[in-house]
């Protein structure tokens, strides 16, 4: 089979970090983003979607760039216990058990997958890629194209390929990520901060975009995650002293991507795939709900006093959670679990009963949805999965800490994650359900690389 | 030959060759274990006198048996000692507390080893790294070249083929030369125990705990242990499971994970 060089398809895909549809649609309606307003018009149409459980970066994007469930890719959330020691680890790029498709792609792809196995054999170019800043994709390895990884990389020297990249980013003070941090102490600075690292991130990918040669070009925006999570409240409220700002922010980025799209379209129109999605969606905290501590008070988890983190779970302890609303059994797998296979079913019925009955301000219901690992995870990592997962009424933010005193809380932060409100903005007649989830995507990706015209 | 001898000797011919290729050479010595083993081995190719400089980088925080140990064998063993500090942190207040632990080890550790590199125009350094310490040394050479930026290609390396070192440079890169790359954790302490060499007294058990990995004392936490002796010490690791380094909180990076998720409400 021959391919002329001239007929390679090409694909821009940008991801935007937490941005909500229902936010997009309400910007729009105010008339605040009129370039991605006349972009839609090309021939594109903006979803609402589902993002991953849990609606946590790390778990989202894995699954969009696998296209496959946790249950598959193995990624269940930032945080893990080892069994045997209850200590905690944080998996990476390397915990990963499914291949992005850009793997799949450039035909470098290691691990089988759902997604491997369908495209495999309909993929007979190999596909050079671009992956800048694509979260849960650290330690950087070989790809058939260039990597830098993104959140959360620790070392830059380890968040790239190939090596001679680093040079480059070095040179012009490339930051990974905004020290999150420094909002505690000055929020007028730390907004600043946000600002200034967008644009070293524009800087760079532009870099990439128009110096480096791809197929695909796949750029994650961290910076509206950060934002939101620490000025959520001002995204709509005209009276917010950080609204201007929060706006100018969102003009930024409407500008930014008009460039890129317009590039895009110059350079490649005819063959060309264009995509925006982000990993979930925003809303703003009314409180934090520590459902460890709820835990504790109902009597399923008893924690002593020595050790760190989840080391503390004691004998007693029937179920706990990770980040965000992880619930675990603490069966005989674990060295201090007592729960047996048999009161498995009972206790969870327990738990869910339990939850359902947590009350917010004015009796108002916390808990949405609970899910059983088996109703939403399917594959070989299943194992591993928590028992059960919890998703929110939008307000109530859940929390896996261990040290709180009391089940409600609040803390610095404005803004915390949505499941049902993230969004795709993709061409136009594609047969795309109203309301696709996030490990839909790829697949599409895919269909269009492997398409032969 | 014996065992220990075998090592020692590939060693010394290590040891040898890197002088020989190199002038402008210099050995990284931290005061712990592994360092002070090589140092032994560096005495032993020279017959006792050391014609390159030994480098300590202080960042200030080591142990204060550590700053003894080492100014009592620089007496002892006629060094030529330089010590590595990156001032201008320290005087801006670099630690564990500021910043991350990374930035504070990137600075008193990394940074204050450009400074000495640069300054003194070294070309090669030898360093007490072990292949057993860590699954990443798994991959390390004899001689690796680094570049300026201290980066490590571990997939572009020159091969080494038996004894055929590669040794050559490039203008602004430098060697580091592992001499006890073949060396384990073990035999690092059998070797300690029939050369009799004198180590700092923190490995030894006080109150039920020793230090298995030593550095800055605000990232060091000992282990459980009686092992008074060096003996009770190698019957010890024979039969331990827990990683060496499990003491040392600088898996830095996790720390600096925590530390990021902690920021943003994780945790």
């Amino acid at each position: 089979m021959k391919y002329s060089l001239k007929n390679i398809k090409k694909a821009l895909i940008i991801g935007l970090d937490g941005v909500p549809y229902s936010l997009l649609n309400y910007y729009f309606k105010k008339d605040y983003l009129p370039n991605l307003k006349k972009i839609l018009k090309d021939g594109f149409s903006l979803h609402p979607m589902n993002a991953s459980i849990p609606d946590v970066s790390s778990v989202s994007w894995t699954s969009f760039i696998t296209g496959v469930n946790p249950g598959e890719h193995g990624i269940y959330g930032f945080t893990e216990l080892l069994k045997d020691t209850y200590s905690l680890y944080f998996p990476n790029a390397e915990n990963r058990a499914a291949s992005p498709f850009w793997e799949i792609l450039g035909k470098t792809h290691q691990k089988v997958s759902t997604l491997s196995q369908k495209y495999d054999k309909k993929i007979n170019f190999p596909y050079r890629s671009i992956i800048f800043n694509v979260p849960q994709t650290y330690p950087a390895y070989p790809i058939n194209g260039i990597l830098v990884s993104g959140f959360v990389a620790i070392d830059l020297k380890k968040a790239v390929y190939p090596d001679s990249i680093y040079s480059y980013l070095n040179s012009i003070n490339y930051i990974i990520d905004i020290e999150a941090d420094n909002a505690k102490e000055d929020m007028n600075k730390f907004i600043n901060n946000i600002f200034k690292c967008f644009e070293i991130r524009k800087k760079a990918i532009s870099y990439f975009f128009e110096n480096k040669p791809w197929d695909i070009f796949f750029a994650c925006i961290t910076e509206t995650d950060r934002l939101h999570h620490f000025f959520f409240d001002a995204s709509m409220n005209e009276d917010h002293p950080y609204h201007q700002k929060f706006l100018n922010f969102y003009i930024l980025l409407d500008n930014w991507i008009k460039l890129l799209y317009e590039d895009f379209q110059k350079k490649f129109s005819e063959k060309g795939l264009f995509v925006i999605l982000s990993d979930h969606g925003f809303c703003s905290v009314k409180k934090e709900v520590y459902i460890n501590r709820f835990l504790e008070e109902e009597g399923f988890l008893k924690l002593r006093k020595e050790g760190e983190f989840y080391e503390r779970i004691d004998y007693e302890t029937k179920a706990f959670t990770l980040d965000p609303c992880r619930i675990y059994i603490h069966n005989k797998s674990y060295p201090r679990g007592q729960i047996s296979k048999e009161e498995m079913s009972s206790l969870i019925s327990e738990l869910k009963n339990n939850l359902n009955k947590l009350k917010g301000e004015n009796g108002e219901e916390v808990i949405d949805k609970i899910f059983e690992k088996q109703e939403i995870y399917q594959g070989p990592y299943i194992d591993m999965a928590p028992d059960l997962v919890c998703l929110p009424k939008d307000g109530y933010d859940l929390k896996g800490s261990l040290d709180k005193k009391c089940v409600f809380g609040t803390n610095r932060f404005a803004g915390m994650h949505t499941w049902h409100d993230a969004f795709c903005i993709l061409p136009e007649n594609i047969g795309l359900p109203e309301k696709p989830s996030i490990e839909n995507i790829s697949d599409f990706i895919m269909q269009f690389f492997s398409k032969l015209e | 030959m014996d065992y220990l001898t075998k090592l020692e000797s590939k060693s010394i011919y290590i040891i040898r060759e890197a002088y020989y290729r190199f002038k402008r050479i210099a050995m990284l010595w931290s005061v712990g274990k592994d360092s002070t083993t090589l140092l032994w081995l560096c005495r032993k190719a020279f017959f006792g006198n050391i014609p390159f400089p030994i480098i300590h980088i202080d960042t200030s925080y080591k142990f204060p048996e550590m700053y003894q140990f080492r100014d009592e064998r620089v007496k002892q063993w006629n060094l030529k000692l330089i010590i590595g500090r990156n001032e201008e942190k320290l005087r801006e207040g670099m630690g564990p507390d500021q910043g991350s632990k990374l930035e504070c080890c990137n600075e008193l550790k990394t940074n204050a080893l450009k400074l000495v590199i640069k300054k003194y125009k070294l070309k090669a350094i030898l360093l007490g790294i072990r292949r057993d310490e860590h699954g990443i040394r798994a991959k390390e050479r004899y001689f690796s070249p680094r570049d300026s930026q201290f980066k490590w290609d571990y997939e572009n390396q020159p091969a080494e083929l038996w004894d055929q070192y590669q040794s050559m440079v490039e203008e602004d890169e430098h060697f580091r030369i592992h001499p006890i790359l073949h060396f384990t954790e073990l035999d690092v302490w059998n070797y300690i125990k029939r050369e009799k060499l004198p180590i700092v007294s923190l490995y030894f058990s006080k109150k039920g705990k020793r230090f298995r990995s030593i550095g800055c004392v605000p990232c060091c936490s000992p282990i459980d242990s009686n092992a008074q002796t060096i003996d009770q010490i190698i019957e010890e690791i024979r039969t331990t499971k827990t990683s060496e380094r499990s003491g040392r909180a600088q898996d830095k990076e996790n720390i600096y994970t925590m530390q990021k998720l902690r920021a943003l409400g994780y945790m």
